[in-house]
């Protein structure tokens, strides 16, 4: 029997390497089964709100959904480290540790230890988010102290550390109130997508290194009795599907951002670095954070171990290899 | 009931002009005995959380004062804002309910008998509330009780804990409004039927004022 | 897809059919969403329907959709603006407001209405409800025109009428509402609020027009009255004082969210505190008054979010039965390009809106058409900017008029339902006007919304 497949996603399907490859995967799964798999995706919130898309397809009232899996990191303590990590890896490291170093088989562990009854599979990431969107330009650590920004995730915990005030201000509202200075700053994910949220014509600060998102990834979640009923050839095609706009919404991303920060400067925008020692001291803010809450659960422990164990090793090749981006 | 120059009361206490009171055409069921007492506990129940909207107001000022005076926001005080409007509302259902406030088109309803009134309640409350409400708690259970099992938090790092509070109120208001249907179905079969034993008429905005 | 629209079809036609018994209509979604879950589940199930339908996946998912509701934070400011509005209504403001004006603008041909007019604007510039404003404007201003001669009709449409600008004029709940629903950063409820301000305006101002104007050709509806003082500049100063309170809440409400020292939500709350203040103020505030304006909130706020629980069932359950393809296709396959979609839509509103009050219409009419429009490439502020107009005028539309039960309530018992229906036909036309002039000129709609985040 033909299986249809509802696929709720948690970011518009307009959003370049957020929500494209969603559009995509459900297309491409459709046609290439011939269509013994039928995706159908539904926006954000038509059918279920998108911090609910876990829940209701570990419940199986539906059988699919598309998310940024760190918005469960309230359900789920380990999942942020699968989503975006703060001085984590950069996308291609990520992907070699996800398909290579056991990624993969420890998200599903993580899901089942809670109880959740999923099949996880990466099916999209982008590379780094800018630092944010800034009134003024960050000189020291001092200059967090008391701005009020809008910084999401595990990131938003080490701002906090650092005397920031820190909300989490839905997407729609954070345009204005950067014009207003109702906040002082804000993230939001990479040039391409903060273009679309219209932020370089209110602030003209745009921070780099995306220290608190190198990479960015999204999961296609299933029911795992649904993925039990999928057959073999069935399962072959899910997992190259999601393999394959993995490598497409990295590769649109990527193909984007140069030209749309171009563009910002254009329009008066500063593109500034903030400076390694204050980087530094960050990092360190942010080895404390991930430390605690690697003390409070053990899977986030086993996998941030697992992570740093691998980034050691890739560090060793990553200096070396690949050509300084100035030259 | 108009206000001019001559008749202001000198200060003090004015009557309310309860809009609703304009708009809401109550039908008049006598009430029972069972149907008295899960109306008054339903009422005191959402009379009593009527007070959290004075509480959100005074939430609301201090996270933008402090703010603005200690240059502090927080996530926190943004989730305990929409914690206890959410309680507000939700626990108010009941009681809204109960007092028969719910917005219907009177069109035709005002112009019928007070008994086929009843049996258009009778239909409503069997095939239209109940049903929904039976449904609604029906998953609205497992829901609060997943959140409770996984020890759900907010997402973001520093907000409330133990969400599984508001989700476990979510399925207790619709529990209560449930109840409230039970009372008002009382009520239907008790004029309807004279089961169980009606105890006296009484009017929508009587209601309102005694049910306490 | 024939399948797929009867279903649409049958879906709305029984939802029609049940609301006309009269039986609430939060619950009258809500069971409409069962008994068309059960339709649905026995077409697939037993008659091998082609749908992607199942329960789990529709009336299965309305907790997670409620919780969706209840984690909103935009719609904290709802109960929050109702709240202000019942407090404002408790401070005594408008009354004071109404005696001080009434001197001011007494002894010109319509003066009253005009009075009713000015002091209706400001006071939906304070406050996001209808109830309240309606009622407090027909209390205070019928006995007076009454007295004075003026044509019943004329009197009872400008007080009814006057009364409905406090749900387009920011802050509005209304605003909130479908800022919330429509969920997208290019309609936030602060581009709402700005969007709304001119057209909320310019319908004051043509409402003054026609108060003024009519008199002028029929003296006969609004006589100049006798024995009015000549303006002096105590009347002046008494007037100003009056509109101090008034003037400081605006302020401290729309100032400090343009001013961005607030969201809306916070907004809410500082209004809700300041008309708290005025009330305390006033000397008005105890216990007692305290205690039935808490209620009176918690009542309203229940029956606008239990219309938004029906209506959650009702939208997921018409999504599931592929609602959304169905109105999508119907939409986009008109003959008449896209500015006559637009016009379809804000005409099918206009019309659902006799029958149907804004808060259903908004949660499931509004998400339905708002894709339709973005994909077409319109402006989404200037749309729900005319959905918001058309939604206004619904308020005075007959049967179902929220604004007409509420001033039949408190009008003096000589005047009649058919004075009421009268008086208001001269300002729904009005209102589909100014509806004409937004849709022409959309900068109306846009420009301060624009303006503001250069
Ligand atoms: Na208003
Ligand atoms: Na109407």
């Amino acid at each position: 029997d033909d299986l249809r497949w509802k696929m709720p996603v948690a970011f518009s399907t307009n959003l370049p390497g957020l929500g494209s490859p969603a559009a995509w995967v459900a297309d491409n799964l459709t046609t290439a089964s011939d269509g013994s798999i039928q995706v159908r995706v539904y926006e954000p919130g038509k059918l279920v709100p998108p911090f609910d898309i876990l829940q209701s397809v570990s419940d199986g009232k539906i059988a699919a959904g598309y998310t940024w899996i760190g918005y469960d990191q309230g359900k789920v303590p380990a999942v942020p480290l699968f989503a975006a990590v703060p001085f984590g890896m950069k996308p291609w490291p990520y992907i070699g540790w996800y398909y290579y170093g056991g990624g993969h088989e420890m998200l599903q562990e993580v899901y089942a230890n809670k109880g959740f009854n999923v099949h996880a599979q990466l099916c999209g990431i982008i590379g780094p988010e800018t630092a944010g969107w800034y009134k003024e330009s960050i000189k020291s650590l001092e200059d967090y102290k008391g701005m009020k920004i809008r910084f999401a995730g595990l990131g938003g915990k080490v701002l906090e550390k650092l005397g920031a005030s820190v909300t989490m201000m839905p997407g729609g509202e954070l345009y204005q109130a950067l014009e207003k200075g109702t906040i002082d700053g804000t993230e939001f994910s990479m040039p391409a997508i903060d273009q679309l949220l219209g932020f370089d014509q209110v602030v003209k600060y745009n921070l780099f290194p995306g220290w608190h998102q190198q990479f960015t990834a999204q999961y296609m979640l299933i029911n795992k009795d649904e993925w039990a009923k999928t057959t073999e050839a069935q399962k072959a095609l899910v997992e190259a599907s999601c393999t394959a706009a993995t490598t497409r919404g990295l590769a649109e991303g990527e193909y984007k951002n140069g030209k749309v920060l171009a563009g910002f400067q254009d329009e008066g925008v500063h593109a500034e670095q903030i400076p390694r020692d204050v980087l530094l001291e960050l990092k360190d803010v942010t080895d404390e954070v991930l430390k605690e809450e690697a003390s409070k659960d053990a899977d986030f422990k086993r996998v941030y171990e697992s992570q740093q164990e691998f980034m050691e090793t890739y560090k060793v090749w990553d200096e070396r290899a690949y050509l300084p981006a100035d030259l | 009931m108009t206000v001019s120059e001559h008749d202001a009361p000198k200060g003090g206490y004015t009557p309310i002009p309860v809009a609703d009171e304009f708009l809401h055409h109550h039908t008049e069921l006598p009430t029972t005995r069972i149907s008295q007492w899960l109306d008054a506990a339903m009422t005191a129940i959402g009379k009593g959380a009527s007070w959290l909207w004075l509480v959100v107001t005074g939430v609301i000022i201090y996270a933008v004062v402090s703010r603005y005076v200690f240059g502090q926001g927080s996530v926190l005080l943004e989730e305990v804002q929409w914690h206890l409007a959410g309680a507000g509302w939700l626990l108010g259902l009941a009681y809204t309910l109960v007092v028969d406030d719910h917005v219907r088109v009177d069109v035709l309803h005002e112009r019928l008998s007070l008994r086929t009134q009843a049996w258009i309640e009778l239909f409503g409350l069997m095939c239209l509330l109940m049903p929904f409400l039976a449904l609604a708690v029906y998953e609205m259970v497992p829901y609060a009780i997943s959140s409770w099992e996984v020890g759900e938090t907010s997402q973001a790092p520093a907000g409330l804990s133990h969400r599984w509070v508001l989700k476990a109120v979510l399925a207790l208001s619709f529990a209560m409004i449930l109840i409230a249907a039970l009372s008002r179905l009382l009520k239907v079969t008790a004029l309807l039927f004279g089961f169980p034993k009606p105890i006296r008429i009484i009017t929508g905005t009587e209601n309102k004022e005694d049910a306490s | 897809m024939e399948l797929e629209a009867l279903f649409v079809i049958g879906m709305f036609l029984t939802f029609g059919v049940l609301l006309m018994t009269g039986y609430p209509v939060a619950w009258v979604l809500g069971g409409t969403a069962v008994i068309w879950t059960l339709i649905g589940v026995v077409a697939v199930e037993d008659f091998g329907a082609n749908l992607w339908f199942d329960y789990p996946s529709s009336m299965g998912l309305v907790p997670e959709r409620i919780w969706g509701i209840v984690e909103s934070e935009t719609l904290v400011a709802l109960p929050m603006f109702i709240f202000m509005g019942i407090m404002l209504d408790q401070s005594g403001v408008a009354e004071k407001l109404m005696k001080s004006m009434v001197k001011l603008f007494g002894n010109v041909r319509g003066g009253f209405a005009v009075t009713v007019i000015v002091i209706g604007v400001l006071l939906a510039a304070t406050t996001g409800i209808i109830g309240a404003s309606v009622v407090l404007l027909g209390m205070l201003s019928l006995p007076v025109m009454m007295e004075n001669k003026y044509d019943k009709g004329f009197a009872v449409g400008t007080a009814c009428a006057t009364g409905t600008l406090g749900i387009l004029i920011p802050p509005s709940i209304m605003l909130v509402l479908m800022a919330d629903r429509l969920a997208v950063p290019e309609a936030s409820v602060g581009d709402l609020f700005m969007g709304a301000f001119l057209p909320g305006l310019l319908l004051g101002a043509m409402y003054v027009a026609y108060a003024m104007l009519r008199p002028l050709f029929q003296p006969k509806v609004a006589p100049v009255p006798e024995g009015i003082e000549k303006i002096t500049w105590s009347v002046v100063w008494d007037v100003a004082k009056a509109v101090l309170p008034t003037a400081a809440l605006i302020l401290g409400v729309l100032g400090s969210i343009f001013a961005g020292v607030a969201t809306p939500t916070e907004a809410s709350g500082v209004g809700a505190m300041g008309a708290l203040l005025l009330a305390l103020i006033s000397g008005r505030l105890n216990l007692q008054v305290m205690n039935s304006s808490l209620q009176q909130t918690t009542r309203t706020a229940a029956f606008i979010f239990a219309i938004f629980l029906g209506a959650t069932a009702f939208s997921v359950v018409l999504r599931g039965l592929g609602g959304d393809q169905v109105i999508e296709e119907a939409l986009l396959g008109l003959p008449f390009g896209p500015y006559g979609v637009i016009l379809t839509i804000l005409f099918g509103v206009f019309i659902l809106g006799f029958f149907l009050d804004w808060v259903e219409i908004t949660l499931i009419i509004l998400p339905l058409v708002a894709p339709v429009v973005q994909h077409l490439g319109f402006d989404l502020v200037w749309f729900t900017i005319l959905f918001a107009m058309c939604l206004q005028t619904s308020f005075l539309t007959p049967p179902v008029g929220f604004a007409l039960f509420y001033i039949k309530g408190v009008a003096p018992p000589e005047i009649k339902v058919t004075d009421i229906y009268r008086g208001v036909i001269p300002f729904i036309l009005i209102q589909l006007v100014a509806l004409a002039i937004v849709f022409l000129v959309p900068e109306i709609a846009t420009w301060l919304p624009s303006v503001a985040y250069d």
